[in-house]
């Protein structure tokens, strides 16, 4: 986990490493907000990719606000990402809103007080082999119970990465 | 598992993407193959294969590769398409992540045979870990030459191929709205015609062909286009990767000769196993979210193939198969496929932006036990604006699980309204 907000020219090495083009433009930003402390594509990243691509802020702002997985408002420390697809929903995902409702306090769509956890809904993640799933950044654990899923939020409490469990998805 | 074509090499190797131990498997054989091949003779061998596109729409590849071999206008590009989002499907995963240089290959040889130097895939976002494998598979590739200038020694045979991410926009598998994305623009669907063969990527002949239907083409020239179409049915040749989720005991990828009974494919044991909650199956969705539902007495004897699943108003799409038991309440199951289609909307045209959201409301109006019995024609009627009035296959499909339950399961809705 990164703490510190990228100099320019972090972010400058991040943008050329995934290409430098506009064709590039999702992996950059997908890239520059899972740098970033608050998760998001904040206001001074999308000035910089629109300068160094050639854009203008206003285009590279439709971008960011376009795609689900970008964001243009700052996130909880980690986002707990329920699938509410057709495969998870009706075979137990629904046991596992209530879980991690009960284990964190808030409901989907919220955050905690703290800004440590949010809790959001995702469309198929594409691992139904493994559901109920949730995606936690690029991760996605499966096959969840309750005691994995306080396992996860334990470990993620401590400031550790969990175990992914699950399967081969 | 059985005489596997495409999942052959999926669990058995090392290490996916050496080029090396893919080449012990059989590996660019079909490439070769390919260049010392006439270009007339390749095209008739993936016209004789009557491979349907895996992606879910089931276009002909041989059609779509004439129509772009045919146009005289270069520079040509190559696009996979793996956008995979369709709600229960997770079989390209399979491939991008277990096979990668097989799908490489299919672009390498349509690379070869339509003069293309440049091709790209478009991977979805979600999938950003095995963007990774892949760009490594890559790499590997033009590390033996396969990637790069002058491939297997030929001169001018140029091919590169870039990956390109995706963001979590389910409407970028749509191939126009893929381009767009491509390209740096928004990704929402263009207007066509112009088909893409003639007007795509950079306003360039463009072909756009799925994972599966690309990682079919080295398999198509190694065995010939006659004998793939054996394997499946008149009408669709080869195999198809299937995948199982939602009640099933055996969830998963699994690869079936098109045409084999539905039947063994959910109960056999080692494809589906069966319905895993002891209780009886209730429906399944075939093809992800903008598919079709099907009901035990309308898939008895089926037979899983293109026809087969036509001849009965459903479609094979994706290859996806939520199974649900019949604890499942449809309308309710139908109020969250609304939901997932309002989440996806593009927004661009208002048939869809708004049907979506309307339809979602109707339906709830039934499960809240306010709908009166004419709402049941008003939601057919609306069924029928946004499919003829949506302007790209998310809008026009939005209907087709709808109108399954009402030809199948009327009651259902009649029983909600007062």
């Amino acid at each position: 986990m990164i703490e510190r907000i990228l100099t320019d020219d972090q972010k400058r090495e991040i943008i050329y490493k995934n290409g430098g083009t506009t064709e590039n433009i999702l992996a950059i930003l997908l890239e520059l907000q899972s740098a970033s402390p608050e998760g998001y594509v904040e206001p001074q990243t999308t000035a910089l990719v629109a300068r160094e691509l050639g854009l203008t802020e206003t285009r590279v702002y439709e971008i960011a606000s376009y795609y689900a997985m970008l964001k243009v408002r700052p996130q909880a420390r980690y986002v707990l990402e329920i699938c509410n697809s057709s495969p998870c929903r009706f075979s137990k995902s629904d046991k596992v809103v209530h879980m991690l409702q009960r284990e964190l306090g808030v409901g989907v769509g919220e955050s905690t007080p703290d800004g440590l956890f949010a809790l959001h809904y995702t469309p198929c993640v594409g691992t139904c082999d493994v559901g109920p799933v949730i995606k936690i950044g690029d991760v996605v654990y499966g096959s969840l119970d309750e005691e994995k899923i306080r396992n996860i939020i334990g470990h993620l409490r401590a400031g550790q990465t969990p175990v992914q469990e699950g399967g081969r998805s | 598992m059985k005489n596997n074509l495409l999942l052959k090499r999926i669990g058995n190797m090392i290490d996916p993407t050496s080029v090396e131990e893919y080449c012990s498997t059989g590996g660019f054989a079909a490439l070769r193959r390919a260049a010392g091949m006439e270009k007339e003779d390749i095209l008739r061998e993936i016209e004789a294969a009557a491979l349907l596109g895996r992606g879910g729409a089931a276009y002909p590849m041989g059609r779509k590769w004439r129509h772009l071999y045919e146009n005289p206008r270069y520079p040509k590009y190559i696009v996979c398409n793996a956008d995979e989002g369709e709600p229960g499907t997770f079989k390209d995963k399979a491939l991008l992540s277990q096979d990668p240089l097989s799908v490489i290959e299919g672009m390498l040889i349509a690379g070869y045979l339509f003069g293309s130097e440049a091709g790209f895939i478009y991977i979805r976002g979600e999938y950003r870990i095995i963007q990774q494998t892949f760009q490594r598979a890559l790499d590997s590739a033009a590390c033996s030459g396969y990637l790069g200038q002058d491939i297997l020694g030929i001169k001018g045979f140029n091919y590169t191929i870039t990956i390109v991410s995706g963001a979590g926009a389910y409407v970028c598998g749509e191939n126009s709205a893929l381009l767009n994305s491509i390209e740096g623009v928004t990704g929402r669907p263009r207007v066509k015609p112009p088909h893409l063969a003639d007007v795509g990527l950079y306003k360039q002949p463009t072909l756009v062909n799925n994972v599966e239907s690309f990682a079919n083409v080295p398999i198509i020239l190694s065995m010939g286009g006659d004998a793939f179409r054996a394997v499946g049915t008149e009408k669709g040749g080869g195999t198809k990767l299937v995948c199982l989720s939602g009640h099933i005991n055996n969830r998963g990828v699994y690869e079936v000769p098109l045409g084999t009974p539905l039947e063994e494919i959910l109960y056999a044991k080692d494809y589906g196993g069966g319905i895993s909650t002891g209780r009886p199956l209730g429906f399944i969705h075939f093809g992800g979210q903008s598919g079709p539902i099907g009901f035990p007495e309308q898939m008895e004897g089926l037979a899983y193939s293109y026809e087969g699943m036509w001849e009965r108003s459903l479609a094979i799409g994706s290859g996806a198969m939520v199974v649900k038991d019949d604890s499942v309440g449809l309308v309710e199951y139908l109020e969250s496929v609304m939901e997932f289609f309002i989440h996806e909307s593009c927004g661009k045209c208002t048939p869809c932006r708004l049907g979506t959201t309307r339809l979602y409301e109707l339906i709830g109006q039934f499960l809240k036990g306010s709908a009166k019995q004419e709402d049941l024609p008003r939601l057919e009627n609306m069924l029928t604006h946004i499919t003829n009035l949506s302007a790209c296959g998310l809008g026009q499909s939005v209907s087709v699980s709808v109108r399954s339950v009402i030809r199948h399961r009327r009651s259902e809705f009649e029983a909600l309204t007062g």
